[in-house]
Formats: structure tokens, sequence, C-alpha cells
């Protein structure tokens, strides 16, 4: 493991990747014109036998989503490049655009040429700023090369590539809420089906990939689909990964492992717990994602095995937490983030949120009552699989896991009638 | 067409109708608050959750009914199994934690969707003990226009209004603010919902978040008395229902008809009850501007004309109010009296549209719902009574209604028909026509008879007494049948006066009607059969008459 | 006849007072069309650049203006407006300060920079400080995890905060 080398951030910490001339000379833009020789369906194999999944939380494999496009030159075609990064935990994809912006272009280009696609949006939410300058400064130069335009590289393919800036809000994550938002509209989710292979942004087919999905193309092309089958769990889990890490570790940040690296090995290269304290909980893979105890803290950080331990690895971001956290606390705090962003629209979504929020406060101010514990589970049954996106079952994640793994801690707020944590204080004396 | 089967019903049905449309085949009522069949479907409210295998495969989750569409063989829809009572027992919940109980003061109580679904799929108690309901204060009586009231706090978030008026209004003047738990209806700071269609949101609201102006506290809507009928606002012929409670109309509401009004109607067709409320009742016979009884009235009004022929033109002029069957009455009187003197003047007014389903929108300009059948029944002529000085001509002049247009209310207008020898004028408006008459008789309006109208396309509908006439008011259609066998033994058969028997003798005879009757006539109308060079039924007549009043 | 008559069917919204887009906004808006098969696309970079020419925030007039430049009903774009946590309905400071306090933050200590910021500024949350120099607000997760507790100034980040960090940032502040 130790010899494993980074491939999405080995640019990272390499200003001269910014320039498209640095990107170059690191072997940039060498996938785009191995992916330009070839038929477009050939670049769609390699991608599906790469089994390159979707790093945005669904873990949706990526080729078989491009193959769902039609063929046919009826309508256009769409690539959206969902840089909307806001599950609390996740700060990966900002990585990738703040220090190697050509690479996501080049993927993004890849795919649209695999698709037919003359037009990318590349999604990004409003608050990342910095990423926005530098992808814009990125596609100039892109263009001005002729890698973008009406002749990608020479090769007659057309693709033009625009930022589309957010305004703060979570749900234009969920693909279809996206694309309602790049319409103009409010960003609430579609119902499904039609899905957007078929009637996407603006009535026509359209792929949306995650910004670490597209970073993997040009490196599949470049390498082959056999190398990145070679890093990996299995064949359901391959190629490398970014783990964002946070929380009470001693080095937080995004670090990049084969898929399926083990939670002990990742704490253990983030430093291990901070101030030496003990794990007391972890969640691996964003806000959505049930919590774990420390009993799996040697679980293989892939789709199926976090799946099968009754969590998911999502956006695998991993949020630590050590022995002085308070769980009800922490969930609340989740809730709040859930109802907040919560679009409206459907029912069980914006009322059940809403009401597991207030529930969750309450226990946490020590106003809890015996049945809360059963309340707040049978909100989470009439919420799950019933609201319209996902959005409703992400909520539902933390605060069933809370339910069903900490009911002491919830049992002690309410025969307390306080918090028995602490306020924790991080600062010592206001510096 | 693909089969589907509901609980254990199956239905064939079009390919591509969703599972609620389905279930209403097979007689099953999918609960449901935000689709409406001429709204897009959002999917947002998750009450019409159900269960459906497809080929005997279940689906792994429970569907929206109204986003899934039948496409083919092979599709089995349980809307009763435990899981499913279970998701709606839970969506209630939902719907209901935040909602206020003050079905006490509110409109929609007893229609109301909440109140209705939670009897049948809730549960009678809350969990929603210890936290507060969500309010928005001061949002609880927001005038969104001259209309429709807003009440935030009892909003299910359906969207339903907002749609309407994007889609069918295509006004969009409302919005859905805000975002989550916090999302609310309403109109940008400034703008009013004022679309001429704005009433039909409060209709389509399936609960008492938006109540009609007009209606607010008028009435608990189960003491209302509910009769189809057709407004009479403009030449549409909206399909509605009378709403009343002994004998004061409170309400009108629109009556689906596909080939008509589909599920509209326009405001001020909602709003043209009130003349009933607003002008003076004409109460009782009146001759030489005293009260008297029918039978006195009727015989002078019999002896007057008899008397009066020869000495000058007998004229008769209609109305676009009439029912089919009181024109066809008053033109028999006319034949019978031998004069050819007949018109049936009518205001153009605002011209007023009503959106369609896969239709051209059906417009109005006509301030009057019958024009065409009235002529049809043979009162068409071209007699220019209400200009010049042709009703001084005139040894008698006959005029039914008292409310046929603005010119009834016209001074300058009366004092012209005046000039006629002898004025008779029937009606229920006591209005300056029926006041200057030497002979005025009281007859029912539109709420206190049956009949029917022909509207803007041609198609006969039929509409019923919602109350019966009080005092000494009687329907038109039983005075003229007494009248006419004052003249004519062989009417009194027809003393009797029931619309349905004079509509089954015009349909006799007259051959736009053939092959009709009352009892066959369906209940969405029928398309008359009318020659397209009918040279009286030009639109001419009523273009004349309009510049003659404008 | 005495029929009640609708409302005039008029729009009556509110007048534009302080001018509308100004001709630089305009020509920024104009620039984006070719970008976007549809104007409405367009609304959310044309709100944007609204935002930034009143001075961070968007009064009704700026949500007319928008929606008339690019002929939406004005329901519409204020439905949008008010559904995303970047655009503000009041005015604001002119520095903005927005503080994550989502779960990885409040791990390790954004509560505490809150409290400091409410002492250094001496106004609540969403208020403007009586000088017009700053606004603050508590955010949902800004994707800094890593470099909790963080903020963000108008446009930048600000990693790995201390609350000696934060007086001196504010103190920056002009």
């Amino acid at each position: 493991m130790a010899a494993f080398e980074p491939v999405l951030t080995r640019n990272v910490g390499k200003p001269e990747a910014l320039t498209l001339k640095g990107y170059r000379q690191l072997g940039g833009y060498e996938g785009l014109t191995k992916a330009l020789a070839m038929e477009p369906d050939a670049v769609i194999d390699e991608v599906k036998k790469s089994g390159l999944r979707g790093r945005g939380g669904a873990g949706f494999p990526a080729g078989m989503k491009w193959s769902f496009i039609p063929k046919g030159k009826d309508k256009p075609k769409y690539l959206v490049c969902n840089a909307d990064e806001s599950e609390p935990g996740t700060f990966k994809d900002r990585l990738l655009m703040e220090n190697d912006p050509h690479q996501l272009i080049e993927g993004c280009a890849i795919c649209c040429y695999a698709v037919s696609a003359n037009t990318c949006y590349i999604y990004i939410r409003g608050e990342y700023v910095k990423s926005a300058v530098i992808l814009e400064q990125a596609l100039k130069e892109a263009y001005e090369a002729g890698i973008l335009g009406d002749s990608v590289q020479g090769s007659g393919f057309k693709l033009n590539m625009y930022i589309h800036r957010g305004a703060g809000a979570y749900i234009c994550g969920e693909e279809t809420g996206m694309l309602e938002s790049l319409e103009g509209k409010r960003g609430q989710p579609r119902v499904k089906p039609p899905f957007p292979a078929v009637v996407g942004a603006f009535g026509a087919p359209t792929v949306i990939n995650n910004v670490e999905t597209l970073c993997n193309v040009p490196h599949i092309l470049t390498r082959g689909a056999d190398w990145f089958k070679s890093i990996g769990t299995d064949e359901r889990n391959t190629g490398p990964k970014l783990y964002a890490i946070s929380g009470h570790v001693d080095r937080p940040g995004t670090y990049e492992y084969p898929i399926g690296v083990t939670f002990r090995e990742m704490l253990d290269g983030a430093g291990g717990m901070w101030h030496g304290r003990q794990l007391k909980a972890f969640i691996p893979g964003g806000a959505s994602a049930p919590i774990l105890k420390p009993d799996q803290i040697d679980i293989k950080m892939d789709f199926d095995t976090v799946a099968k331990a009754g969590s998911m690895l999502g956006s695998a971001a991993v949020i630590v937490m050590d022995e002085t956290t308070c769980m009800v606390r922490s969930v609340a705090r989740l809730a709040k983030f859930f109802n907040h962003e919560s679009c409206g629209q459907c029912t069980p979504c914006r009322e059940g949120t809403n009401w597991m929020e207030l529930v969750l406060k309450r226990l946490e101010h020590g106003e809890g009552t015996e049945g809360d514990a059963q309340k707040l589970l049978s909100i989470c049954k009439n919420i799950g699989g019933q609201s319209l996106c996902a959005l409703g079952d992400a909520a539902i994640g933390p605060v069933k896991s809370l339910v069903d793994r900490f009911p002491e801690e919830i049992e002690q707020h309410v025969r307390e009638r306080a918090c028995p944590f602490p306020q924790p204080r991080y600062f010592e004396n206001g510096a | 067409m693909p089969k589907v089967t509901i609980n254990d019903r199956t239905v064939e049905v079009e390919a591509g109708t969703n599972v609620i449309d389905a279930g209403l085949k097979a007689g099953v009522l999918v609960p449901h608050y935000c689709y409406h069949p001429r709204l897009s479907v959002v999917g947002q409210c998750r009450m019409c959750l159900v269960e459906i295998s497809d080929g005997g495969k279940k689906m792994p989750k429970l569907q929206t009914a109204c986003s899934s569409y039948v496409m083919k063989d092979g599709w089995s829809v349980h809307t009763d199994t435990p899981e499913v009572a279970e998701a709606q027992k839970g969506m209630m919940e939902f719907f209901l934690i935040n909602h206020p109980l003050d079905c006490p003061i509110c409109d929609q109580a007893g229609e109301c969707g909440l109140q209705d679904y939670s009897f049948k799929h809730g549960v009678a108690f809350s969990r929603f003990q210890y936290e507060d309901k969500r309010t928005y204060p001061g949002r609880e009586r927001i005038p969104l226009g001259a209309n429709v009231v807003l009440n935030m706090n009892r909003c299910i978030q359906c969207t339903r209004c907002i749609r309407f008026t994007e889609e069918i209004a295509g006004t969009g003047e409302l919005g859905f603010f805000n975002r989550g738990a916090r999302v609310e209806i309403g109109t940008f700071p400034g703008k009013e919902l004022n679309n001429p269609l704005a009433t039909c949101v409060v209709d389509i609201c399936p609960v008492g978040a938006l109540t009609s102006t007009r209606f607010r506290f008028a009435e608990r809507v189960w003491y209302l008395d509910k009769k189809p009928s057709i407004c009479t606002g403009c030449e549409v012929g909206c399909n509605i229902t009378m709403e009343q409670r002994r004998g004061d109309i409170k309400r009108y509401k629109p009556r689906f008809n596909i080939e008509v009004n589909d599920y509209w109607m326009c405001d001020y067709g909602r709003a043209s009850f009130e003349r009933y409320k607003q002008q003076p009742r004409l109460s009782s016979p009146r001759v030489a501007a005293g009260n008297t009884g029918w039978s006195q009235a009727l015989d002078a009004v019999h002896s007057r004309i008899a008397g009066a022929q020869g000495s000058g033109e007998i004229a008769f002029l209609g109305s676009g109010f009439l029912t089919t069957e009181e024109a066809y009455l008053f033109a028999k009187l006319a034949d019978l009296v031998g004069s050819q003197s007949r018109s049936v003047p009518v205001d153009l007014g605002t011209e007023w549209t009503i959106p369609r389903h896969q239709r051209p929108p059906i417009k109005g300009r006509e301030a009057a719902p019958n024009r065409r059948g009235a002529e049809l029944a043979g009162l068409g002529g071209e007699n220019d009574l209400l200009h010049g000085d042709a009703a001084s001509r005139c040894a008698v002049l006959v005029i039914c209604d008292s409310d046929f247009g603005k010119a009834a209310w016209d001074p300058e207008t009366v004092a012209r028909l005046r000039q006629a020898k002898l004025l008779v004028v029937f009606g229920w408006a006591d209005s300056p026509l029926a006041q200057a008459a030497d002979i005025a008789l009281p007859v029912a309006h539109h709420g206190e008879k049956d009949g029917t109208f022909v509207n803007v396309e041609w198609r006969v509908q039929r509409f019923e007494k919602a109350f019966p006439p009080t005092g000494q008011v009687r329907p038109a259609v039983e005075v003229l049948s007494d009248l006419l066998s004052r003249f004519d033994a062989a009417w009194s058969p027809l003393s009797a006066g029931a619309a349905s028997t004079v509509f089954d003798r015009l349909a006799g005879e007259l051959p736009a009607f053939a092959g009709l009757s009352w009892r066959r006539l369906p209940a969405t109308g029928a398309s008359l059969h009318v020659p397209e060079a009918h040279p009286k039924l030009s639109d001419q007549a009523a273009e004349a008459a309009s510049e003659a009043t404008a | 006849m005495s029929v009640h008559e609708p409302a005039s069917m008029q729009p009556s919204g509110p007048q534009i007072r302080g001018g509308g887009l100004s001709e630089a906004s305009r020509a920024e808006i104009d620039g984006l069309r070719e970008r976007y098969p549809t104007s409405e696309a367009i609304l959310l970079p044309a709100l944007h650049i609204a935002q930034r020419q009143w001075g961070g925030w968007l009064p009704d007039e700026a949500i007319a203006a928008v929606s008339a430049e690019l002929d939406l009903p004005v329901a519409k774009v204020y439905g949008v407006v008010t559904f995303y946590d970047l655009f503000h309905q009041k005015p604001v400071g002119r520095h903005r300060i927005r503080v994550c306090n989502n779960l990885p933050c409040q791990l390790r200590g954004a509560e505490e920079v809150l409290e400091i910021l409410h002492q250094e500024l001496g106004v609540g949350e969403d208020e403007v400080t009586p000088d017009g120099r700053c606004s603050f607000v508590h955010f949902e997760c800004l994707g800094s995890c890593d470099t909790a507790p963080m903020m963000m100034v108008d446009d930048d980040y600000h990693e790995n905060l201390t609350p000696n960090r934060v007086r001196q940032i504010v103190k920056r502040l002009r």
C-alpha cells in the first residue's frame, strides 16, 4: 500500500499544473489525444471495462451511464459536471479544481467526445469562487490552444465548455435538482423517470458526472482499463479514490488511496486521533451516511463493504468523532442541515426533516421524552423510500444510526434531563 | 390498449394513462393532492403512493400513482395493502403536524382534502405534542388579488395554484418562495393575482389555504344545495353548479365539461349571480302600475293584444337570457297574433376566454347565454326597436325580459320603447323598463327554472331549477303556456308549463334539435345540427345590437 | 348590468426606481446568452450580476429588473431568489462573513468563532454593523472541513481559524 502512487492528486502541490503548458509537461491531455483517435463507443467501452463507479455518492458505473445516452444526432446532448460539492465533510473536488483544473477539463472533454455532447456545463457551487476563477482561466487557455471550441485538437469534434455557478443550495447536487438550477429554476429535483440520459438539460439527453469521476477518465484512457482495475478491492470497486478526512484527527485532509483502504490505515495516515483521544464514532461517507462505531475500524472503505456494514461510502467524506463528542448534538446539527437544505416540494422530506430537527434539538436540550427514540425511528420510516429524491433518505441516515447504535446516549439525555457532555471548548482562554 | 389491474379490477386504458386516472376508470380513488389532470405532474405530495407489480414482480419501492404511466400489459396495482396504508397514514401525519386545527372557522371545512383523507387514511391523535406548529405570522389573510385570499398557515404546498397560473392562465402571478419547511406560495411584492380566471385556484386548492373573497364566511358548505346549471355571464355557457341556501345563491362553481369549460370558469361569470341580489325584484304582476293577480294580468294581456290587432304593428323583443323553451313559446305567441317583428338584442362585452384541453380555447363576447337558442326557437329577426322611433309605430310591444341588456336600464332607450301604445314586459328585475310597462309580469330568473341554453358553439345544454321562485313569481314557460291557451285552446295541454314538455315539442319541430329529447339530452349537452348559411343566425344581428347600445 | 368587474388586468408591479440594471450589467448578461439554449438559464448568472450591482443584495427593484431583462414572470424570479442561500433580500454589510458551523467545523470550534464575531462586531447574525461594514451569518458546509474552523469573507476562504486570527481578520475589514 505504501507503494501507491497518487493518480488524481499527482499534480497537487505543483503550481505549474495550473497552466496548460505545465499540465502538458506533466503528461496532460494525452488521454484526450488517445480518445480522439478512437471511436466514441470504444471510449465508452474502455470506461465501462475499467469499472469506474461514480464518485459523487451513488456509485453508479460511469461507463454504463454514458452508454444510456441515445445515439443519433437529432437532439443536442449535454454533459453536466457536478461540481456542487456540498455534502458536509466533503472537500475533495475543490482540491482537484483548485490544483489541477485541466485534469477535469480533459476528463469532461473525453466524456463529451464519447457521448457526442457538444456542450458541457461545469455546475460549480456558488461558494467555490476560487475554483471557478481557476477553472475559468484554464478554460480560456484550453480554448486558445484549440483543445476546446469548433474542432477539439483538430479532430473536427466541436465542444463548448462553460462554468455555471450555483448560488447556495445543497439540493442542486442532486442531479435533476442541478438540471433545474442550470435551467434557471429553483433547484427542485424532478420526478424520475424520465432519467437525465433521456430527458436531461433543456429536454435533451444528458450525462451528469461528479468532478472526481471525470478526473479519473484521462488516466483510464492513458493507462488503460486494466491498469485501473488492478487498483482496488475487487471487480466492483476499482481505481484510486479520494478520501476527505475531517473531525477529530490529527491531520485532516484529502488523502488518495486505492479504493478499499481500511479505515484504520486511513486514520493512521491522518496522524491518528487528535490529542491521543479515543475514537467514538465515524461517518464513512458524508453527512448522509449512517454513523459507524469503532468496532468497524477495520472496514474496507469501498462501496460494497461499507454498504454491507449498514452505511454507505457516499462521497467518501470521513468525519471522525472522539470520546468527548455528544452524538445527539452532532446528529441534531446534521438534522438541522438537512432541514435547511430540503427543497420543500415533497411532503415527507419537508415536514419530516423539520420534525426530526425539532425532536433532536429538544433531546439535546434535555427536554426529551421516553418515546422520542421510537418516534424518530417512525419518522425515519415515513420518510425513507417515500420522498421524491434521495435527500429524504440521506436525512434519515444519521438519525436512524443514532437511535440504532447509540440508544444509551439518547436514554441518558432523557434521564438526566440535560446533555451529559460538557459544551466543548476548543480554544483556551479565547486565544 | 394496455390492461391494468387495480385492486383486482382490470381495466383497459390508453397507453400513457397514469395510475390515478386508471384507478378512476376502475372505480378506485387513489388519494392525491398535487396531481390535477390538467396540470404538469410533479409528484410532490406523495399521497398517491401505491404498490405496483410488473408481470408479478413487485417494484422495490412504493410508486407515486400520478407519475406511473401504464404503457403495457402486466401491471398490477394495489392501493389497499398494509404497506400502502402505512405510507398514507405517515403522509397524513406529515400534512397535519403543521396544519392549524381551525376547521370550525375554515371555509373549506366540509369539502377539504385534508379532512376527507384524514378520516379515511389518518389517525385520530397527534404525536406532534412537544413542538410548536409552524405559522406564518401576518400571512393568515393575504388578499392575493380582488377575489382570492391566502391563509399560508393552511397551505400544504401542493403548488397546484402556482402551476395553474403558469400553465393554464399563462399569467404566472404565483410563485413558490423560500425553501424546505419554510416554503410559501404568494405573489411578488406589489403584484396581484388578478387574471380573469383567478378564482380557479380556489377550486383546485385541496385545502383552505386559498379561499374566495366572495364566498368567505358566506355559508358552511354542508348547508349548500347544489344543482347543475349554466353560467349566464356570456355565450360560452360554462357548466356550473349553482350553490344556494334557501333561495340565496352563495356561489357558482365550475362543473367539468371537457367540451365547454373543462374544469374552469372566469371570475366575471362567478360573480354574475350578484345581479339577482343587487337589482330590485319584480314580485307581483302589475297592470297600469297597480299590483294585481295573475289571471287578471294575463286576461288583460290577452284582451288588450287581441283588441289592438289591426291597429298597428305588434312587435316582440326577446332576450339572450331567455331559455330556448321560453323563446319558443314567445315565438308561438308572435305567430298566433300574426307578428313578424321579432329580434333578440344582446350586448357585446369583454371577450372571455376559457382554456380547454386539446382544443382551442372557447371565447365569448356576447353578454348573454342564449342568443342562438332564442333565434333558433323562432325569435330571430331584425326589428330595430332600440333605435329611432320604430317603437312609436307599435300598437303592442312585448318585451321578454326586463333585463335583456344594458338598454333596459337606460332611461333614453326606455323612453323610446315606451312610445309603443301598449308595453308588456316579462322579467325578473324591476328595471326602469319594467316600471315603464303597462303590464309587467314577474317571472323566474335562471336559478328558479329549468331550461336549455345554446352556447357559442351551438351546443345545447340543460340546466336545472336550483330553488323555486317565491311569492307570485312564476316560471315564464308556465306564464306563456297560460297566455297561449287564452289565444288558442289547442295550447291548454301545455298549461302545466314544464320546460321538458316544451323542449320535447320544439325538438320535434325544429330541424336543429331533431332527435333530441329532454330526458336523453346528455349532461354535457349536445351539438346542434345548424345549417351553416342560416340567414338569421349570422352574428351580424348581434353586432348591430351592440353598436346600437354602444 | 351591474356585474362585479374583475380587478384591472394590467400588471400593477412595482416601478423600477433606481434605473434598473446598469449598462455594464446588461452587457454582461447579454454576453452569456450564447452559452444557453434558453434565456431562463441565464437567470442564476444574471442574479449574481445584479446582486453585485446592488451592493450584495437584491431589492425588489433588482428582481423586477432581472425579470424584465430576461422576460420571465417576476414571481418565478422571486421564487429562485428566495431558494438560494447566496442571494439576499435584505441589505448586507460591505463585507459578508459566512461561518461554517456544520458538523466537521462544529467538531473543531466553529461555535466559538461565531461567539467571537458576535463580540467583535457587536451585532447578531444577519444584522449589519452600524457603520455598514460587516454582517455575518452561520452557513452550511463550505467544503473546507480539513481546515476547520473556517469562514468565508466575501469571496475568500479563511481557514484554520483561532479566536485571535478571527479578530485580526475582522480588524482588517474596512
